[in-house]
């Protein structure tokens, strides 16, 4: 019983860590129908950033966690803008600005002069490009199609990864967390603080979502974008701010899971993004389109996987196969996958997914 | 559209310059063999034959002047040979997503089933070449015979998050059994027999003169990729390559018209064949890599593949091999030279100081090719080169 529970609560602090990451999808494809892989690049962003206000600038690790936050927003509604929905001026004017920081950056600047000398570059670059579009001609804003979209994401996930990789290298870092290894133990579970912590931050994180979801106008803006995006716009609703809140709420959520996901005995590595991967199953478990599946989801892939983790290392008297070694190290990973599979052959929309109707 | 359009007298002139022989101009498809054609013209053809010559003599011209720039900057024959099995995966993908519609991040999946049969079957079993460039496309066949219908049962979105889901299932798979994958270290594949009959590709003797194992890898997997690449070209402009696009363009339609996608249909057989075609590459990866391990497979290269295929082009044959000639080719470029010459931030061994090591340039270009062209020209390079032909087959008129 007592190594039921401590998989179940050690399942509860994973899978709220994946439903933060879910619900970051989820918003996105909810407004765009795209899949953003990015995310895992503002997942990685937000640790590292966390990392470093509360390590090296001697800051402080919660001002850390919502600094970083905002920059992932920030990031996010970038890449929204240069990537995704394409206006000719802000392309030029982000480019403009990103490059201008790596060359002052690489130049021997400090990061706040960089920093300010890329956003001055980029916002010239931005208004020259509107002068000049202004005499002209404007081109407006191009969409890609949906599977170029997805793939886009996924080689700015890859940018990102490498960039950070070179900024702060590949080693284990330590972030220097309130919690680091103390926990309290309850009968003979073991509840460890940062997991407790987890589970509140993400708590908290989904409940202020779900009622800006549920009354806010912007909320209500990004349903109804969602369920008929022509009347949406007909009723006066700016699909602009829809997407750029959609991106900036995944950006900030996923900056709050890589932060839960490095705190406590946890290490950083650029590698943290693979824990993006690992909630796909959680997310097709939901269904794409819906936030309530998202935490359904991300709990449910969270406990089998600390399920099937703890009980192939230790196996039940009553289970009929002795000796699960077999499957080999790390086969609680590959058990979600497979979960999803089979939930997918028989609801191919997940679980509160919204069937789509396909029409010619 | 009006009659006039579509009257077969008003595109009479166009028949007749189509059916007179030897015009070189391009001629405008007006009937339904037009579109049937191998080739268009009979310049077409002579200009794919001279360029296949030209590329079947690389090997003996490698050390003469044009090709020592390459050799001289980290692209050798190796790399070429390399460039051609991944030619080979890179159509196989081309025929399921570009033709058929359905994203797959399987892929090195199959390149994997392929490569370990391979292996086993070369090293442990001793069996001859033959037999195993045989059992390697028809296992990675059965492989996708047997995922496809599970997985051609989602789209879209959901399609890409289960291949995923692939490879993930896979690269556990090959690290933990260990008796035929060799798990984590890998197995070697340096006992497979690359010999048919007389012709002993690790030390081929032509006309007198004998070469060593590049030239002969050359040839023979560049052959393979001309093999590939006309039955592939083949199926995709018959009857069964026509029922694929029409499931790309529009499933329910193709379906209201009578194409089969069900569970032996159209979409499960590209899945097959082209896991079939990624295995073959796999069986001609293995003797070339000599040792295989499951980190050859990981999801970074399907993602190469899908990288090849957007480049290239998707939907054409030719793009499919232009892309992993340039997607295989460029780090190695990148390697030589910032070796050599060195590029500004860049470092070159790990022990250097700089922004970004080789190998996360790397990455990080393909990231920004795959962005740069499905923004900028998501035809690929395929799709900037008919719009150069286009440009001077038509001039001076603009369409």
């Amino acid at each position: 019983m007592t190594t039921f529970v401590q998989a179940t609560f050690d399942g509860v602090a994973t899978g709220s860590l994946y439903a933060l990451i879910v619900l970051g999808f989820v918003v996105i494809y909810r407004a765009t129908g795209i899949i953003n892989f990015a995310q895992g690049g503002a997942l990685l962003l937000g640790g590292y950033i966390t990392y470093n206000v509360s390590t090296s600038w001697g800051g402080n690790y919660f001002l850390g966690i919502l600094f970083s936050v905002a920059v992932c927003a920030g990031f996010n509604v970038l890449l929204q803008r240069a990537m995704l929905q394409r206006v000719f001026r802000e392309v030029v004017g982000i480019s403009a600005g990103l490059l201008g920081w790596a060359a002052l950056y690489y130049n021997g600047t400090t990061h706040l002069v960089g920093l300010i000398g890329g956003v001055v570059i980029g916002v010239l670059a931005y208004f020259i490009t509107a002068r000049i579009e202004a005499r002209v001609g404007d081109r407006g804003p191009s969409e890609l199609p949906l599977f170029g979209a997805i793939m886009v994401t996924i080689g700015v996930l890859f940018i990102v990864k490498q960039v950070t990789a070179s900024i702060w290298g590949f080693a284990e870092l330590s972030v220097d967390d309130p919690w680091e290894l103390s926990r309290t133990v309850v009968g003979d579970v073991v509840l460890q603080h940062s997991k407790l912590a987890a589970i509140a931050m993400a708590a908290a994180a989904l409940g202020v979502f779900f009622v800006v979801d549920r009354y806010s106008r912007i909320g209500i803006a990004m349903r109804a974008t969602h369920f008929d995006h022509e009347a949406a716009v007909a009723q006066g609703i700016s699909t602009k701010i829809v997407f750029a809140t959609a991106f900036a709420i995944a950006g900030g959520v996923a900056a709050l899971a890589g932060s839960a996901a490095t705190a406590g005995p946890e290490l950083i590595t650029p590698n943290l993004d693979f824990v993006v991967f690992l909630a796909f199953p959680a997310m097709i478990l939901g269904g794409l389109d819906s936030p309530a599946g998202a935490v359904a989801g991300g709990l449910l892939v969270g406990w089998i996987q600390n399920l099937v983790k703890t009980y192939v290392a230790t196996t039940p008297a009553w289970f009929p196969i002795e000796d699960l070694d077999w499957l080999g190290a790390g086969f609680e990973r590959v058990a979600i996958f497979i979960v999803m599979i089979i939930v997918l052959m028989v609801r191919p929309y997940g679980l509160l997914g919204t069937e789509e109707v396909r029409r010619v | 559209m009006s009659a006039a359009f579509t009257s077969p007298k008003r595109f009479a002139w166009a028949r007749r310059a189509s059916a007179a022989p030897g015009n070189k101009a391009q001629k405008m498809h007006v009937h339904y063999r037009d579109d049937l054609r191998l080739f268009p013209n009979r310049l077409r053809r002579a200009a794919l034959a001279a360029m296949v010559l030209a590329w079947a003599a690389i090997p003996v011209l490698w050390d003469v002047a044009p090709f020592t720039l390459l050799s001289g900057n980290g692209i050798s024959l190796n790399t070429l040979a390399y460039a051609g099995v991944f030619s080979i995966a890179a159509i196989g993908l081309n025929l399921l997503t570009g033709y058929t519609g359905q994203v797959s991040l399987g892929h090195s999946v199959f390149l994997a089933v392929g490569a370990y049969s391979t292996a086993y079957a070369g090293s442990v079993w001793g069996w001859p070449m033959w037999l195993w460039i045989l059992f390697a496309p028809a296992l990675g066949w059965l492989v996708g015979a047997a995922v496809g219908p599970f997985a051609l049962r989602l789209r879209g979105n959901y399609l890409v998050i289960v291949t995923l889901g692939l490879v993930f299932i896979g690269e556990h798979i090959f690290r933990n059994w260990k008796s035929v994958t060799g798990g984590n270290a890998g197995t070697s594949a340096a006992g497979v027999e690359v010999k048919l009959g007389f012709i002993d590709f690790e030390n081929l003797s032509l006309f007198g003169k004998s070469f060593g194992k590049d030239e002969s890898y050359f040839w023979l997997i560049w052959l393979l990729v001309a093999l590939v690449a006309w039955l592939t070209k083949n199926v995709v402009r018959t009857r069964p390559g026509r029922a694929l696009q029409a499931v790309r363009d529009q499933d329910v339609a193709a379906e209201i018209i009578g194409i089969d996608v069900g569970i032996t249909g159209y979409k499960t057989q590209a899945f097959a064949w082209s896991s079939a075609i990624a295995a073959l590459a796999g069986a001609l990866y293995a003797p070339l890599q000599l040792f295989i391990t499951p980190g050859d497979f990981t999801l970074l290269v399907s993602i190469q593949f899908i990288a090849m295929i957007i480049l290239g082009g998707m939907g054409t044959i030719y793009g499919s091999i232009i892309g992993a000639l340039v997607i295989t080719a460029l780090p190695r470029l990148i390697d030589g030279i910032s070796a050599d010459y060195g590029l500004p931030g860049v470092a070159a061994k790990s022990t250097d100081s700089g922004l970004v090591s080789v190998a996360s340039l790397n990455v990080i270009i393909y990231g920004f090719l795959i962005a740069l062209f499905l923004l900028v020209e998501h035809r690929g390079l395929a799709g900037i080169w008919v719009r150069i032909r286009n440009y001077f087959s038509t001039w001076p008129f603009s369409y």
